[in-house]
């Protein structure tokens, strides 16, 4: 029998600290972003996390679900997570307003590898609500630029409706340290930046794979033609950057559903290389 | 302390003792099943064979609250309703007195994940610390016994805090930790004498009477070798109908499932069992599910137990090889034939 | 010819237009029966049949949609295939039925109580109307009526009602059921009865074994027990819970159950879930005088409609 559990002053992993919403913002008919600030002063100035790390946020008597903490660790205003509606707690979730509260327990899981990819140049391709795990990479990487090469993004949705993070592009679109394009799968009334598939775009792109890493996340059908793309390009398969998405429940390694042989997505990442999840079975 | 002899007949009146301080339980025969109740003078204690579930509840309910919250008016701002969280732990002293060894040890596989370098989970240990076990050896093995495969063996003493080994007459308790020292100084007892020697008779009996038990030492790649075989996962889990049972009755499956429930303006956050065999288990909100047939649902259980949990947790294997969920399956699907031609079959392949 | 080779002989007939006959082999222990799922004729070699073939095979047949099965099924059995055909649950071109006459099955835990226990069974022989068994180191001999299945005491219906192949000599008898065990359980006070549901539920461990066994329950992955959407049910582990699901399940088996009591045979913790199935039928049979599974051009009694039954008074207060 243990006599002493291994974490000392251990603290109750399935207690969500409680945090209040001050500000929403609608993205896309079913995205819908919640900036969220910690009640508890002290814990909120102590709050640390690492660009990819994720948190479970709680609709009390509705469930928890798991999102990326989007915004950027050296921006500590507030957390910042974009919900996209596809089950009860989501659902629950957009029913909430500026001024709610909710529980959140974060951070959780394992982060980008931003110290490695320090010098390199970086190019980011997101899908649809899989801009979201990027966007927190991308504002720590603008806010600490000198350390890293070229930045390119590339950000794709469905129709101009779909696509999130609206009243920043503009200011990704100026930067001139920040080489930005958006698209859209199809021509739109209005639109004016490119249209075409992501992988298809990126292939346009082309850019170099040299000292360079991919970060990409987006829906799976995308996934697999960008790493396809990808791979014509050059880059090597410990070069490319994803983050996974299981059902998760404890966030801690314990509940056991989200498992891929011996990794638990919740601990184990949601980050790994392309080059990691070759060596996982097969069961995405 | 040495070992010690409990007669038979003063077993009763040690429970009796120990029922004043502990929620003291022990098997009890309800319908056509044993199972782990608390002790209540009077009633039938049924030792002569295993229980028909084994006393995880004893640390690990079926059904726990997790929290419990309360959404409620902000009395400066009424305009504004705030929700208080408050955690749960279960910290009753018990005792399990009558379980076999293969059920004291499915908590260390518990305890490898429920207490580790990234989380220690509080309600799980709350109770697991104040839970004791006195164990009972077996004498003789039943035909789904397989403890001797999975490193254990009749008298195993890992996990408990008593063992007691059934010799004529009554038990030879032997204290394995200090706490079960102090529960044995509660007892009734008289120095072992000769039956010390019986008891170490009735330990060799059981452990030969189990026979050789076969070399899994390659399960662990050959199972992983075999995921994407998934002609071999469906032949094995053709006959399986994807309940629950083999898990439920499993001493050392730990999974569970989070929901809330609310009444009005307050609720709970409760844990209760779950398990790979469900299809919910792993459904997506998007609708894609990783392991969806039963094919996919029993490769993992089994790959867990012997694949990957022992390659994260030091060669342990998830299974005490209590061989409930062979003989309560309504299929009779045998985990120990899986591993065994899950070897095979990979060998054959090479 | 014995029975079993003239079956095996007409499985292997069949087995090349099948991707699968599904049958019985040998077990874990000489008492264990397990299912059989043949593909070639080595598999068919490995068929038994005997009392101990308890499994009600037709619980398999949802779940293999869209492909060429064969079942091998006793009397109870088929009523079950009969019932999913009528409830077009299953394509009839996609089944191949092996018929049997049966003359009962045992019931594992009558052997259980009468052996005080099945963990050291060595060996298990049927010589005509007795069951020789050596268990922990003493032989008994078991008479078969003693140790049958409480279903087979009632059987009407030996004989598989539906089937492609028949092998074997129909059994002539049929016994009569007047739900005797229903009315006994009735006769107990109301309190009586709540007391008795309310100690076997204390002890269901919410493993749906009696759901996945049941070949008639078919929402099986997408269970209301389970799912949130809808949200009907807590997975609490109260009395009230476990009740409300057992509810669930017996009133949609109303006039549905072929009362084969796999889910009864199944619960590991022995509840004894066939009675409340068979309160049901009990009323459906007096009601719209039908028994679910006996005949396959026949509409369920819950799946039509009239507007006058003959034995509800809708109109008569």
């Amino acid at each position: 029998m243990p006599k002493k559990s291994k974490n000392q002053e251990a603290r109750n992993p399935y207690l969500p600290a409680i945090g209040t919403i001050i500000e929403t913002i609608q993205e896309t008919p079913t995205i819908k972003t919640f900036r969220v600030v910690l009640d508890d002063k002290d814990e909120m100035e102590r709050f640390t996390f690492q660009p990819g790390q994720v948190g479970q946020l709680s609709a009390f008597g509705v469930g928890e679900a798991t999102f990326v903490i989007n915004s950027s660790p050296t921006r500590m205003d507030y957390l910042q997570f974009s919900v996209m509606r596809a089950g009860e707690v989501t659902a629950k979730l957009h029913a909430l307003s500026t001024g709610d509260q909710v529980g959140v327990r974060a951070p959780l899981g394992n982060w980008f590898p931003y110290e490695e990819l320090k010098g390199k140049d970086i190019v980011f391709i997101g899908g649809g609500i899989g801009m979201a795990p990027l966007r927190t990479l991308l504002l720590y990487m603008l806010d600490n630029r000198k350390d890293y090469g070229k930045i390119t993004l590339l950000y794709g949705a469905r129709t101009p409706q779909d696509m999130a993070f609206q009243y920043e592009l503009p200011e990704w679109l100026e930067r001139e340290d920040l080489d930005a394009t958006l698209t859209i799968d199809v021509e739109a009334e209005g639109w004016e930046h490119s249209v075409g598939l992501i992988p298809n775009v990126l292939l346009e792109m082309a850019p170099s794979a040299e000292n360079c890493a991919a970060i990409t996340c987006g829906p799976p059908i995308m996934i697999k033609f960008t790493l396809q793309a990808l791979q014509k390009l050059g880059f090597q398969d410990d070069q490319i950057i994803t983050t996974l998405e299981k059902r998760m429940k404890c966030g801690v390694g314990i509940c056991g559903r989200c498992n891929i042989g011996t990794k638990y997505v919740c601990v184990d990442g949601p980050v790994f290389t392309y080059a990691q999840l070759k060596t996982l079975p097969n069961e995405l | 302390m040495a070992a010690k002899y409990l007669k038979k007949e003063n077993l009763v009146s040690w429970l009796q003792t120990l029922a004043k301080e502990r929620l003291t339980l022990v098997p009890r025969r309800e319908g056509d099943a044993v199972v782990f109740r608390p002790f209540a003078p009077g009633q039938d204690i049924p030792l002569d064979q295993q229980a028909t579930t084994p006393p995880k509840a004893a640390v690990f309910p079926q059904c726990e609250p997790l929290l419990a919250f309360k959404y409620a008016k902000d009395p400066e701002n009424p305009g504004k309703v705030g929700v208080q969280v408050k955690e749960k732990l279960g910290d009753t002293p018990s005792v399990v007195v009558g379980c076999r060894p293969c059920d004291a040890r499915g908590f260390l596989t518990f305890d490898r994940v429920y207490d580790s370098d990234r989380a220690s989970d509080l309600n799980y240990l709350t109770r697991r610390r104040n839970t004791l076990f006195a164990t009972l050896a077996c004498d003789e093995p039943a035909s789904t016994c397989f403890c001797n495969w999975v490193g254990s063996g009749p008298a195993d003493a890992e996990g408990s805090d008593i063992l007691m080994v059934p010799v004529e007459g009554g038990f030879v308790l032997e204290p394995v930790t200090e706490a079960g020292e102090k529960l044995m100084e509660q007892a009734p007892l008289e120095d072992a004498g000769d039956k010390a020697a019986l008891a170490e008779a009735v330990k060799e009996n059981a452990a030969k009477a189990l026979g050789e038990a076969p070399d899994l030492s390659q399960a662990r790649e050959k199972l992983l070798s075999l995921f994407d075989n998934m002609d071999f996962w469906e032949g094995v889990s053709a006959k399986c109908i994807s309940c629950g049972a083999c898990t439920y009755l499993c001493p050392t499956c730990y999974c569970f499932n989070i929901t809330d429930e609310q009444s009005g303006a307050e609720g709970v956050r409760l844990r209760t069992w779950d398990n790979c065999m469900s299809y919910l288990f792993t459904m997506e909100a998007s609708g894609h599910n990783p392991r969806p047939t039963k094919a996919h649902r029993l490769k993992n259980r089994v790959g867990h137990k012997f694949s990957y949990y022992p390659d994260i947790h030091d060669g342990h294997i998830a299974c005490c090889g209590c061989g409930r969920c062979i003989k309560s399956c309504p299929s009779s699907v045998d985990i120990r034939q899986i591993v065994l031609q899950a070897i095979a079959a990979s060998a054959a392949s090479e | 010819m014995e029975l079993l080779d003239q079956l095996k002989e007409k499985i292997k007939e069949r087995l090349p237009e099948l991707d699968v006959v599904i049958g019985w082999e040998q077990g874990f222990d000489p008492l264990h029966a397990t299912p059989l799922f043949m593909r070639t004729e080595e598999d068919v070699d490995r068929l038994v049949f005997s009392p101990l073939c308890v499994h009600n095979l037709a619980s398999h047949l949802t779940g293999l949609k869209g492909k060429k099965v064969g079942i091998v099924v006793k009397g109870c059995d088929s009523r079950s295939v009969v019932e999913l055909l009528q409830e077009k649950l299953l394509v009839r071109e996609d089944v191949t039925v092996f018929g049997l006459p049966c003359t009962g099955v045992v019931s594992l835990k009558k052997i259980k109580h009468a052996l005080g226990g099945l963990d050291k069974v060595a060996s298990a022989e049927f010589n005509g109307n007795e069951l020789k068994v050596s268990a922990a180191g003493a032989a008994r001999v078991l008479p078969l009526n003693e140790i049958a299945a409480d279903k087979c005491g009632r059987c009407q219906y030996h004989n598989a009602l539906l089937s492609d192949v028949f092998v074997g000599a129909p059994v002539e008898a049929a016994a009569e059921d007047n739900y005797a065990d229903v009315e006994a359980f009735q006769a107990k006070s109301p309190q009586e009865q709540a007391a008795y549901w309310r100690d076997a539920m204390q002890r269901c461990l919410r493993c749906y074994a009696c759901r996945n066994a049941c070949p008639m329950c078919v929402c099986r992955d997408h269970c209301v027990a389970q799912s949130r959407e809808p949200h009907w049910m807590t997975q609490q582990d109260t009395v009230q819970e476990k009740w409300f699901f057992q509810m669930i399940h017996a009133l949609h088996l109303a006039g549905r159950c072929t009362e084969c009591g796999e889910c009864e045979r199944a619960c590991p913790v022995g509840i004894p879930l066939l009675l409340l199935k068979r309160k049901i039928n009990k009323e459906i049979k007096e009601l719209f005088d039908y028994q679910a599974g006996t005949k396959i051009d026949a509409t369920p009694p819950l799946l039509s409609f009239k507007v006058e039954e003959e034995n509800i008074n809708e109109r008569g207060w």
